[in-house]
């Protein structure tokens, strides 16, 4: 059913060879890579359109960025989990772990350590580390055209159960990440969540 | 000249009064004054030397007295006409005299910008007229037809056809009818495909809140619609007009004056099968719709008083289809809705001496819509909604005119408005007083001021002290420059206060601001708060949205047959009134209010120029550029906190030169218009182009502002010709087209593509007199 394509699995290590007539030794260089995750399908509550009483209500998707993967259970070590235009953190309301997250402001290149400035956050009944809403968070409703769209320059920062940092960008809320001109918000399938990651397995707070 | 009068008619009467020489003998045979078309102007003047004057008869005839010299001058005027110099040995070989209108609307008299008659040359603020000439020219029969080809003017399709006006939409256009509003908006929108336009006499658009007359909703200016008023004893006419998509519209006209009594009855019936842009998908574009409009005048004079009774009645009833998808399969289901308008507006004036005016009017207006949409196959009622407002004002005026330099206008009047809908909770009703007092001050012959200050005390939104000054001078009879600052505001109307609607389907919720309070507790209480985000209880009352506003330009008479025209303006608007969530529920959707957020500036540029090239010629053309932005998206630019996603989905920031300004506007717009008379023949020929620059039609790239080229609609030029032969008995043939290279926009569903029609008016009265 998800389509799932990891362009580059993890992380890859580039062994730097030593030129010729140096006898130094350098410290080995890791170039991290950006992960993309593809269509992770994360369907809202099902609502009886008439009086708006949720009818059936359907877990949420929970994913690792740790092992770059979906975890089935709440109680399994997942990082963030999405649900409609949700996106939670496993902490404090929405599950049992210790994974926080900021949202900031920069294009996902830029964004090359965390910034000192970073309020992570955990879910709680006072907030959502990630806020919800539209243009609080990480969307944008367009109230004409019923477009969600990820708002440009909106990057997600997770410290996740592990105590790593990750940064990641929302690409797209409808399937195969079409361009938004393209979407017909009654006829493309959404939600289908197209993301890229990249993690810091060191702990550091460079990328 | 004196400029400054209460009323331009008992002013000419005044002025007889004043100078006329018993003594003088008449001689001479009769003169007539005509207007270049050859019919007599019954309100002319003759004055010899400083202070002599001459009466003109109803029939526009004057005769000279036989003393006068042969090189004596004599100057012939007239409302709206260019004044005539003549010498008594060139006259004395005429039988008739002919006049020369003034070009460009400048002699028309303007009501709407101080509440008193003045002429467009002599008034300080940017004032235009669309005269009955140019109304007949357009071919148009609804009033959205004949706006969208003045300069600085668009219509614009938002839940009906909306004007806009200095880059600000309809709900900061007042518009009135014989100078009493009109009501009726659907989300701010007054729809102006519901004014029919065959019996208007004469529009005034009036342009940023430059009068100290009117208080809310007259932000970005106010248009008052002059319904016909017939002098003639016995009148009776019949009007059609045909057109494409099976468009039709008849008008019946009759008037009766006898005895200081007068009686005008106004019937139009209108249909129109709609158009539709996207055959693809089912439903119509434009509704099929059916209006009538219905309107009955009476006015009686009886010495110092006068009394008047308007009333009008208008009722639209149209159909549609709409798809809904649900789990991706369509169903059908059928829309009707009906809007009603009655209005009923009595007015008594009393001029006890030629310096008091006391004027006491009031308007009461019924506005009802209701829509109900219902599913095809089971009758399944989809959404229906009922909407009845009432309004009622009583206004009371008194003009009391010092010397012949100054007029002084005081007014005060007290609003009542109700309105109970589907969407609103209970009944709700608004009261408001206001009090306004205007100075019109002629200092010099060169200077021509007026002040004002309009107060207003609401029960919703406290008081508002609005104050306006407007300045002209006169360097020349050929060049004057004018300037005008004010104060404008717009209060939150009903859906902003009273709103409550919760979306079902979607699952949020919408307070308007009175109701939030209570709107949190009763969710509260029912457990769907997941989190407060903003307090309501901290929140302060939502305030009147405000505006700066200055208007300054000049009026150029290169000669009596060549005007230039220009005016530049800047609107500043704060605590612009937008929704935003003020609470997350526990289905992860939001509660919504209304809040003061916004900074908006509008400025631009209109620019007109006017070339009767020869007495059957006549070219003008009109030019707008303007400048539309939202200060806190600016601001957001320069602090690099904007960005945007490129065709491959590439972020980048966006700089201010990405940034394209509010939706729906257009930088350039401008029009051309060629009217000549085919001397042989008689045939009129109006033929016009009419641009609309590109302009942002929605956000395709996901940050919600205009930055990205695909999220323009590309600019559009409509031409449009008429072509009328008015005939000896009055009998009128007209046959034309608009946007006749059927240029189409998918982003303007207010425009079908080229549309052509024919039509007729038959002046029974003149039929029968001919005979």
């Amino acid at each position: 059913m998800n389509k799932w394509n990891t362009l580059y699995a993890g992380i890859l290590l580039l062994a730097l060879s030593t030129s010729c007539g140096e006898t130094e030794v350098e410290e080995p260089e890791i170039t991290l890579q950006a992960v993309m995750v593809e269509n992770l399908h994360a369907p809202g509550d099902l609502m009886d359109r008439s009086t708006g009483v949720i009818t059936e209500v359907r877990p949420f998707r929970y994913f690792s960025l740790e092992d770059n993967r979906v975890v089935d259970s709440e109680q399994g070590d997942w990082d963030i989990g999405f649900k409609g235009t949700t996106i939670i953190v496993n902490s404090g309301s929405s599950g049992p772990g210790t994974a926080q997250a900021s949202v900031v402001t920069g294009t996902f290149d830029e964004i090359t350590s965390v910034p000192s400035a970073a309020d992570f956050k955990r879910d709680g009944e006072d907030g959502m580390a990630i806020p919800t809403g539209s243009g609080n968070g990480w969307y944008n409703y367009n109230p004409s055209s019923h477009i969600i769209s990820p708002i440009p320059g909106r990057i997600v920062l997770v410290r996740t159960n592990k105590g790593n940092y990750a940064k990641v960008e929302i690409l797209s809320y409808y399937q195969d990440n079409p361009p938004l001109a393209e979407v017909d918000p009654r006829t493309t399938p959404s939600p289908y969540y197209t993301f890229r990651f990249l993690l810091q397995p060191n702990g550091s707070l460079d990328f | 000249m004196c400029r400054i009068n209460l009323n331009k008619n008992s002013f000419t009467r005044w002025l007889l009064g004043c100078f006329l020489f018993p003594f003088l003998t008449l001689a001479s045979d009769p003169i007539c004054i005509r207007d270049q078309a050859g019919n007599p102007i019954p309100h002319a003047y003759v004055k010899i030397g400083p202070d002599k004057v001459v009466p003109v008869d109803s029939t526009g005839s004057f005769e000279l007295p036989d003393n006068l010299e042969a090189d004596q001058l004599i100057e012939v005027f007239a409302m709206g006409f260019d004044a005539r110099q003549i010498r008594v040995r060139e006259i004395s070989e005429l039988s008739s005299l002919r006049l020369t209108e003034k070009i460009g609307q400048m002699g028309e008299v303007v009501v709407a910008a101080t509440r008193t008659d003045r002429s467009v040359e002599d008034l300080p603020m940017p004032v235009t007229v669309i005269s009955r000439e140019q109304i007949q020219e357009t071919g148009g029969m609804r009033l959205s037809e004949v706006l969208r080809e003045q300069t600085g003017l668009q219509v614009v399709s938002d839940h009906g056809a909306g004007l806009q006006m200095q880059g600000l939409s309809s709900e900061y256009i007042l518009i009135l009818l014989d100078g009493e509003p009109l009501i009726g908006r659907t989300a701010g929108t007054f729809d102006l495909d519901r004014i029919s336009v065959t019996n208007i006499e004469r529009i005034e658009v009036l342009r940023g809140p430059s009068s100290a007359i009117y208080g809310s909703e007259a932000m970005a200016g106010v248009i008052n619609i002059i319904t016909k008023t017939n002098g003639e004893r016995f009148a009776a006419s019949l009007e059609s007009r045909y057109r494409s998509f099976s468009t039709m519209d008849l008008s019946a006209e009759t008037s009766f004056n006898q005895n200081d009594w007068s009686v005008q009855a106004y019937l139009n019936r209108f249909r129109t099968d709609g158009f539709d842009l996207n055959p693809d998908v089912p439903g119509n574009t434009q509704a099929p719709f059916q209006a009538t409009t219905g309107q009955v005048k009476l006015g009686k004079k009886s010495g110092r008083w006068e009394f008047r009774l308007y009333s009008r009645m208008y009722r639209e009833d149209s159909d549609n289809v709409l798809q809904l998808i649900e789990n991706g399969a369509g169903r059908l289901a059928d829309m009707s809705s009906e809007r009603r308008d009655v209005n009923l507006n009595p007015t008594v004036i009393y001029r006890p001496n030629e310096h008091w005016q006391l004027t006491l009017r009031s308007m009461t207006s019924l506005f009802e819509t209701h829509s109900l949409t219902e599913m095809q196959e089971d009758g399944f009622v989809v959404d229906a909604q009922d909407f009845q407002q009432r309004y009622h004002r009583t206004e009371f005026q008194l003009d009391r005119q010092l010397g012949n330099n100054h007029l002084l206008t005081l007014g005060m009047g007290q609003l009542l408005e109700t309105v109970d809908a589907t969407r609103y909770e209970d009944l709700n009703r608004f009261d408001a007083g206001y009090l306004f007092l205007q100075h019109q001050w002629d200092p010099t012959d060169r200077w021509n001021i007026v002040t004002g200050v309009r107060g207003d005390l609401h029960s919703q939104y406290g008081e508002r002290i609005s104050p306006k000054i407007s300045g002209m001078y006169k360097f020349s009879e050929k060049f004057s420059w004018q300037a005008s600052l004010g104060a404008g505001f717009k209060a939150p109307d009903f859906r902003q206060l009273l709103l409550n609607f919760n979306n079902a389907s979607a699952g949020y919720y919408v307070f308007g601001a009175n109701l939030v309070q209570e709107g949190i507790e009763r969710l509260q209480s029912q457990g769907l708060v997941q989190q407060v985000l903003l307090d309501p209880s901290q929140f302060g009352a939502l305030q009147a949205e405000s505006s700066l506003a200055i208007n300054t330009g000049f009026r150029w008479k290169l000669s009596n047959d060549l005007l230039f025209q220009g005016n530049f303006f800047q609107n500043n608007i704060s605590n612009l009134i937008e929704t935003a969530p003020f609470a997350r529920l526990t289905s992860g959707q939001n509660a919504f209010s209304y809040f003061n957020v916004s900074r908006v500036r509008t400025r631009g540029i209109e620019l007109d120029w006017t070339w009767r090239l020869t007495k059957n010629l006549q070219v003008s053309a009109g030019y707008m550029y303007l400048d539309a932005n939202d200060l806190d998206v600016l601001e957001q630019i320069d602090s690099g906190e904007l960005f945007r996603r490129d065709a491959d989905n590439r972020t980048r920031r966006v700089g201010r030169s990405d940034y394209g300004g509010l939706f729906n506007r257009s930088r350039h717009s401008g029009n051309l218009k060629i009217s000549y008379q085919e001397p042989l023949s008689g045939i009129n020929l109006a033929l016009r182009a009419i641009h609309r620059g590109a302009f942002g039609f929605g956000d395709v790239n996901g940050n919600l502002i205009l930055d990205d080229p695909a999220e323009y609609a590309r600019a559009l030029t409509s031409w449009n010709l008429s072509l009328s032969k008015a005939f000896r008995n009055g009998l009128l043939l007209e046959t034309g087209g608009f946007n006749l290279l059927n240029q189409l926009n998918r982003y303007d569903p207010t425009n079908p593509g080229r549309t052509l029609f024919v039509g007729a008016k038959v002046p029974f009265h003149q039929l029968v007199k001919t005979k």
